[in-house]
């Protein structure tokens, strides 16, 4: 009842011509519904971009509207906050963990899904497991890792890129995993018993048959463990040095410094902000079919 | 031919109950390819969890950090520690009250809105994305925006003084600031829950509606006897993960408070980050960590039994 076919929703749902069955509320009920909900998520995101174009000194004077177009805020920024090393960390440190963890996942989903073996539950059930314990709990104990590195190896790890991308691992590849491991079930396995019987080998099938099925749910574990590294504040706060940190640890430093100042340059922070909001808005608005399948990916049910 | 050419009429003819030809038991299944991820979680999380457990019998601090090998073994003292004298029941205490309201709060939002555009409605495309961006921009920039706007002269105030309300100096501050992160958080999150609410509903097929409208409902007794039963499964599993992931939040309070935090807000995962890292207290903070973890073990099991862990496309049919 619950696993209908995509298929099958789309005939019915193109026979019904009179009227709108899945509409459940009136119509005007709906519409005003709709401008509430909308009003309650956009304002804040209006205002937010509204406040980086205005002066810092109107904010402070407490305006609602700028005096004039404060666009300098954006220039300002790059001086005021180290955004522009900030910026480049994310992109590397994210990038390098999304790659990673996505080719890493796509060959360990595969044996997830076409094989059976001894420890392919638990292991299954870890990977979802991991995705429900806060990230701070782990954090303790890898920070004791690489300061153990540093002890007894010699190898300073704290504040480089490496411990980031490590560590951002630890929470990419669980998760891309899973998101390949359901991606993967929904490939046929028929497909790759015809190329089985041509006579190739089961690394053959995955690389020419079933990977270049798979791009949707590759992209879709990208650019989650993108995310993951993009978002984060808690790592990056303990594992970076100041020319080593990311733009969300730059950002909360310089919420935090602002506070106190005659004149806090909140229009400077409100920039730094959208533009650190707009590449993931970006990517979910490009990505959107299939990112949005993903995010409730952990709860594919049979 | 390209293999996407043969998809639809392969998959449909293999259909979820027809029996799949085995390969051969002589193929050589490439298990090598589990070695780098598996090898990878051992690094990063088998062996860090170990060491959690191991290090929560020390007594070990900035000063016995760099040797904490030979850090003096303290048996169960960080624990008896975290349970008794430490702010760790007042913080979980916290973290519950707070991942439950926020979810509870959250929860009848997310399912309005996606009441709202299952139909069709014009911009449809367009609404649904725009009540997706408080959910996917960054939450160290929602957390700057609100620390901006629960300002003592800041919009908050500002929109709550015209409508003749107090408001409130100390929203970011005291403690008053326990009610700004869930309404924080509820504006950033719902939309969560209207992602499995929505996808809930799509597989919802028509003809039960149509079934509905031919015998005259109303649309309330539509929400209550069609949507809400058929919405169940996805919407209680949205309720668990939503809670989960409340109580699992970092980044809002730390960003939205600073650490050390306010009393009212000294949530958990900050509380664990504020011990470890700012007092240096690394013994007591991983006993927390793993008394936190014990905890959590109790609605992260539930999930797992509510996921579909392990079932083959073929399998799923018996």
């Amino acid at each position: 009842m619950s696993r209908r076919g995509v298929s099958g929703r789309g005939v019915s749902r193109r026979g019904v011509s009179r009227r709108d069955a899945q509409a459940v509320l009136p119509a005007r009920l709906n519409g005003v519904l709709i401008a509430l909900i909308l009003a309650f998520a956009m304002v804040p995101i209006l205002f937010m971009v509204l406040m980086s174009v205005t002066p810092d000194s109107d904010i402070a004077g407490g305006t609602v509207w700028p005096s004039h177009l404060a666009l300098d805020n954006y220039v300002r920024m790059w001086d005021t906050v180290a955004l522009g090393s900030g910026l480049a960390n994310s992109v590397l440190v994210a990038a390098v963990s999304a790659v990673v963890a996505t080719v890493f996942a796509v060959g360990a989903a595969y044996c997830l899904t076409r094989f059976t073996f001894v420890g392919r539950r638990p292991y299954l059930a870890v990977l979802v497991f991991l995705q429900s314990v806060p990230q701070v709990l782990l954090l303790l104990p890898l920070f004791m890792v690489f300061s153990s590195a540093a002890t007894y190896l010699g190898l300073p790890l704290v504040g480089t890129r490496l411990a980031l991308i490590v560590a951002y691992l630890t929470f990419a590849l669980p998760l891309a995993t899973w998101v390949m491991v359901t991606y993967f079930r929904k490939v046929p396995e028929s497909l790759e018993e015809a190329g089985l019987l041509d006579g190739l080998s089961r690394f053959g099938t995955l690389w020419r048959i079933v990977v270049p099925l798979s791009w949707p749910g590759m992209v879709v574990a990208l650019v989650f463990s993108f995310l993951v590294g993009w978002n984060d504040v808690v790592i990056a706060s303990v594992l970076s040095h100041p020319d080593t940190r990311t733009a969300a640890v730059d950002l909360q430093v310089f919420g935090h410094s602002i506070e106190g100042g005659a004149i806090p340059q909140y229009g400077q922070l409100m920039g730094a902000s959208v533009l650190c909001s707009i590449p993931v808005v970006a990517l979910y608005l490009g990505f959107q079919r299939y990112l949005v399948s993903g995010l409730t990916a952990g709860s594919d049910k049979g | 031919m390209s293999p996407a050419t043969v998809l639809p009429g392969r998959a449909r003819g293999a259909g979820p109950s027809a029996p799949v030809a085995r390969p051969g038991r002589r193929e050589r299944r490439p298990l090598w390819l589990m070695l780098p991820g598996l090898a990878l979680l051992g690094l990063v999380v088998v062996l860090p969890f170990g060491l959690a457990v191991w290090m929560g019998f020390l007594d070990l601090d900035q000063y016995t950090l760099r040797d904490w090998l030979g850090a003096p073994f303290i048996g169960l003292a960080n624990f008896t520690e975290a349970l008794t004298t430490s702010t760790m029941p007042h913080s979980l205490w916290l973290s519950v009250t707070f991942a439950l309201l926020t979810t509870a709060v959250a929860a009848p939002i997310g399912l309005v809105a996606a009441l709202t555009v299952n139909g069709r409605v014009p911009a449809r495309g367009l609404v649904r994305s725009l009540y997706l961006v408080p959910y996917v921009i960054p939450q160290f920039a929602t957390g700057s925006l609100w620390q901006m706007l629960l300002q003592p002269d800041g919009a908050v105030n500002k929109v709550l003084r015209a409508f003749g309300l107090e408001g409130s100096n100390e929203w970011l501050i005291g403690p008053p600031a326990f009610w700004a992160l869930v309404a924080v958080d509820v504006w950033a999150s719902w939309a969560f829950i209207y992602l499995m609410a929505l996808a809930g509903l799509q597989t919802i097929s028509t003809e039960l509606y149509e079934a509905a409208d031919l015998d005259g409902v109303t649309w309330r007794q539509k929400v209550r006897y069609v949507v809400l039963p058929q919405l169940r499964g996805p919407l209680s599993l949205g309720l668990i993960l939503s809670t989960l992931q409340h109580f699992n939040n970092f980044t809002l309070p730390f960003v939205l408070f600073g650490s050390p935090a306010p009393e009212a807000v000294n949530v958990l995962p900050v509380n664990i980050y504020q011990t470890s890292f700012q007092v240096f207290r690394f013994g007591l903070g991983s006993a927390m960590s793993v008394l936190a973890l014990i905890i959590l073990a109790i609605p992260a099991w539930i999930y797992l039994r509510s996921v579909r862990l392990d079932a083959k496309p073929q399998e799923a049919g018996a």
